[in-house]
């Protein structure tokens, strides 16, 4: 292929910005409303990023173990959140029972999800903590694959089309939540601020649990030092246990929202989707630190808002933009610095 | 050279270990320990680099299991159990190189150290009354504390665990004379209601501290006895002790 043709195609294909787009992207993106529209929203996405992360970066911080069917607990979450959210709500129910009912459910999957994570970390993970982290990538990752297929099958018999989502389940959000509200002049979808709440509340919950609670600091102890921990007369298996389960529950919760989510919604492509929104988050924050993990759901949130802006400009068409730019942050802390942003060079210290 | 706690007459043991053997993979690092510590006692353990001092406190809480052998506290057997149980028999330890939490603060790690039903606010004074500097740094990440800090917070968190038995690893390693000092000051303080192991390649410092001493050699004991006039010239020390 020639210079030219290479430049056509490449035109063709939207990639190339056309020049007054760009000019007019350029004077809307420093208008007040849109600096506002992709704070607001990027905040909203990160309140579900950080949802969906802080339970892996738990698990790492305290156990070591790379979780690999983390992204499966958030899609066991979204079908199980979504199940009983079809079951309690009917066409007649009103916005604010609806918000009611889907935190009641939050809560309903957080449990049974932390309970399903504490049993598989005592069947599955813990004989094989003697091994090396690839028994545990093997081990999780094939957890994984099992419960996406489970799903595809189960929902397939229930008549369910397993992707790309689940319309019947996603469609209990109430109008309230996908209506569009003005704030300070950027018109904004209700379900970011819903986001944003209910993120700030499950942040100062974790943080309240690591923080102000016996076993937090127990966990962030073990973080450090487990080994030490055991000496000092704590039960460390136990605290894996918890931990392993509360993350399942986290992980699950987050699939609850991704459930409602207007760019995501119930499905099996959850498994490996959220997983790998949930590592880059982690990778970038520092792996085992709370305060990465939140740092860095933010800056993910709003690259995520900034590049979907962009896109919806017209400059440039390719869809696959926030992905691509999310990735690419990856790669720039991967290399400017490993550890990533809160992250040490060892495990913990957290 | 006599050794009170093989006295068939006097009360039982605080601590016995009987042909205790430990391995690192294939490496056979205890060869057959035997030692008994009575309560009350400071009991050195002595020896060259890599005799097996660490190992054999680390076998005694488990950390290491022996492959054979026993470890008896307060007479019960408690070889193979998990460390945390055998540490909340009463079994404090100050590890070699102190490993404290550092990213939590000075007043975290103590709290970390008592247990839930402890009265941890009684225990919390009786420390910081033993080390008032500590209680000045408190709310400091453990990581910033300087070496001598360290050690003190290291015993600190032994002590409040409200243990009958501390195993004590290199306290006067890496730290100044001046700080050495101070060190030994508190752990004497401690041993006023607490039984110790103490090792240490200090020798004089660890004759002064212990009433008993035991000398390893190979992964065994070789000698063992009083402390009391027992030098670094004594043959039977010296040509165990040089290298």
């Amino acid at each position: 292929m020639t210079g030219t043709e290479t430049a056509l195609a490449v035109a063709a294909s939207g990639v190339a910005p056309d020049v007054p787009l760009v000019v007019d992207a350029v004077s809307r993106l420093f208008r007040p409303d849109t600096v506002a529209r992709i704070l607001i929203e990027g905040l909203g996405k990160a309140s579900i990023y950080f949802i969906i992360a802080v339970g892996l970066t738990l698990v790492f911080g305290l156990m070591g173990v790379l979780n690999f069917a983390h992204g499966a607990f958030a899609m066991l979450g979204a079908y199980a959140g979504g199940v009983l959210m079809v079951l309690a709500v009917s066409s007649g129910t009103g916005p604010y029972a609806r918000v009611a009912f889907f935190v009641v459910v939050a809560a309903v999957v957080f449990a049974l999800m932390t309970a399903v994570g504490s049993v598989l970390e005592i069947g599955l993970v813990r004989p094989i903590y003697d091994r090396t982290p690839m028994y545990q990538i093997l081990l999780t990752f094939g957890v994984g694959l099992i419960l996406e297929e489970g799903a595809r099958i189960a929902t397939s018999a229930r008549g369910i089309q397993p992707e790309p989502t689940w319309t019947g389940a996603a469609a209990t959000i109430p109008n309230a939540l996908e209506t569009f509200y003005s704030i300070l002049g950027a018109s904004i979808r209700g379900f970011y601020m819903f986001a944003i709440v209910a993120g700030v509340a499950v942040a100062a919950a974790v943080w309240a649990f690591l923080n102000r609670t016996l076993y937090g600091l127990y966990i962030r102890a073990g973080s450090e030092d487990p080994e030490m921990v055991e000496a000092l007369g704590i039960d460390v298996r136990k605290a894996f246990t918890v931990v392993f389960g509360l993350g399942t529950g986290l992980a699950a919760v987050g699939g609850v929202f991704l459930m409602w989510d207007p760019t995501w919604g119930p499905s099996v492509l959850l498994n490996i989707d959220a997983l790998l929104y949930a590592f880059v988050v982690v990778v970038i924050g520092g792996l085992g630190s709370f305060k990465g993990t939140l740092a860095a759901a933010v800056i993910v949130g709003i690259a995520d808002s900034f590049t979907t802006w962009l896109f919806n400009t017209g400059i440039v068409a390719f869809p696959g933009l926030p992905e691509v730019t999310i990735f690419a942050l990856l790669v720039i802390v991967l290399i400017v610095r490993p550890q990533g942003l809160y992250g040490v060079e060892e495990v913990g210290g957290h | 050279m006599s050794d009170p706690g093989d006295s068939a007459d006097g009360p039982d043991p605080l601590l016995e270990l009987e042909g205790v053997h430990t391995y690192y993979g294939e490496s056979h690092v205890l060869q057959g320990v035997d030692l008994s510590v009575d309560e009350g006692e400071i009991v050195a353990l002595i020896g060259r680099n890599g005799v097996g001092k660490t190992t054999t406190l680390r076998s005694i809480l488990q950390l290491t299991p022996p492959r054979e052998g026993t470890v008896r506290f307060r007479g019960e057997d408690v070889t193979g159990e998990s460390t945390h149980d055998v540490a909340g028999r009463g079994i404090g330890w100050v590890p070699e190189e102190r490993r404290m939490f550092g990213y939590l603060t000075v007043e975290e790690n103590v709290r970390v150290s008592v247990g839930p039903d402890r009265d941890y606010e009684a225990l919390r004074e009786y420390v910081f009354d033993l080390f008032p500097d500590l209680e000045r740094f408190r709310e400091k990440e453990a990581r910033n504390l300087s070496g001598g800090q360290q050690q003190m917070l290291a015993i600190a968190r032994a002590l409040v665990g409200d243990n009958d038995l501390l195993l004590v690893d290199e306290p006067s390693e890496g730290l100044a004379p001046m700080i050495v000092d101070q060190v030994v000051e508190a752990l004497r303080e401690a041993s006023a209601d607490t039984t110790m192991i103490l090792v240490e390649q200090n020798f004089p410092l660890a004759m002064d501290l212990a009433d008993r001493f035991y000398l390893l050699d190979h992964g065994t004991v070789v000698e063992s006895g009083d402390t009391e006039g027992v030098t670094a010239e004594d043959e039977r020390i010296r040509r165990y002790l040089s290298a």
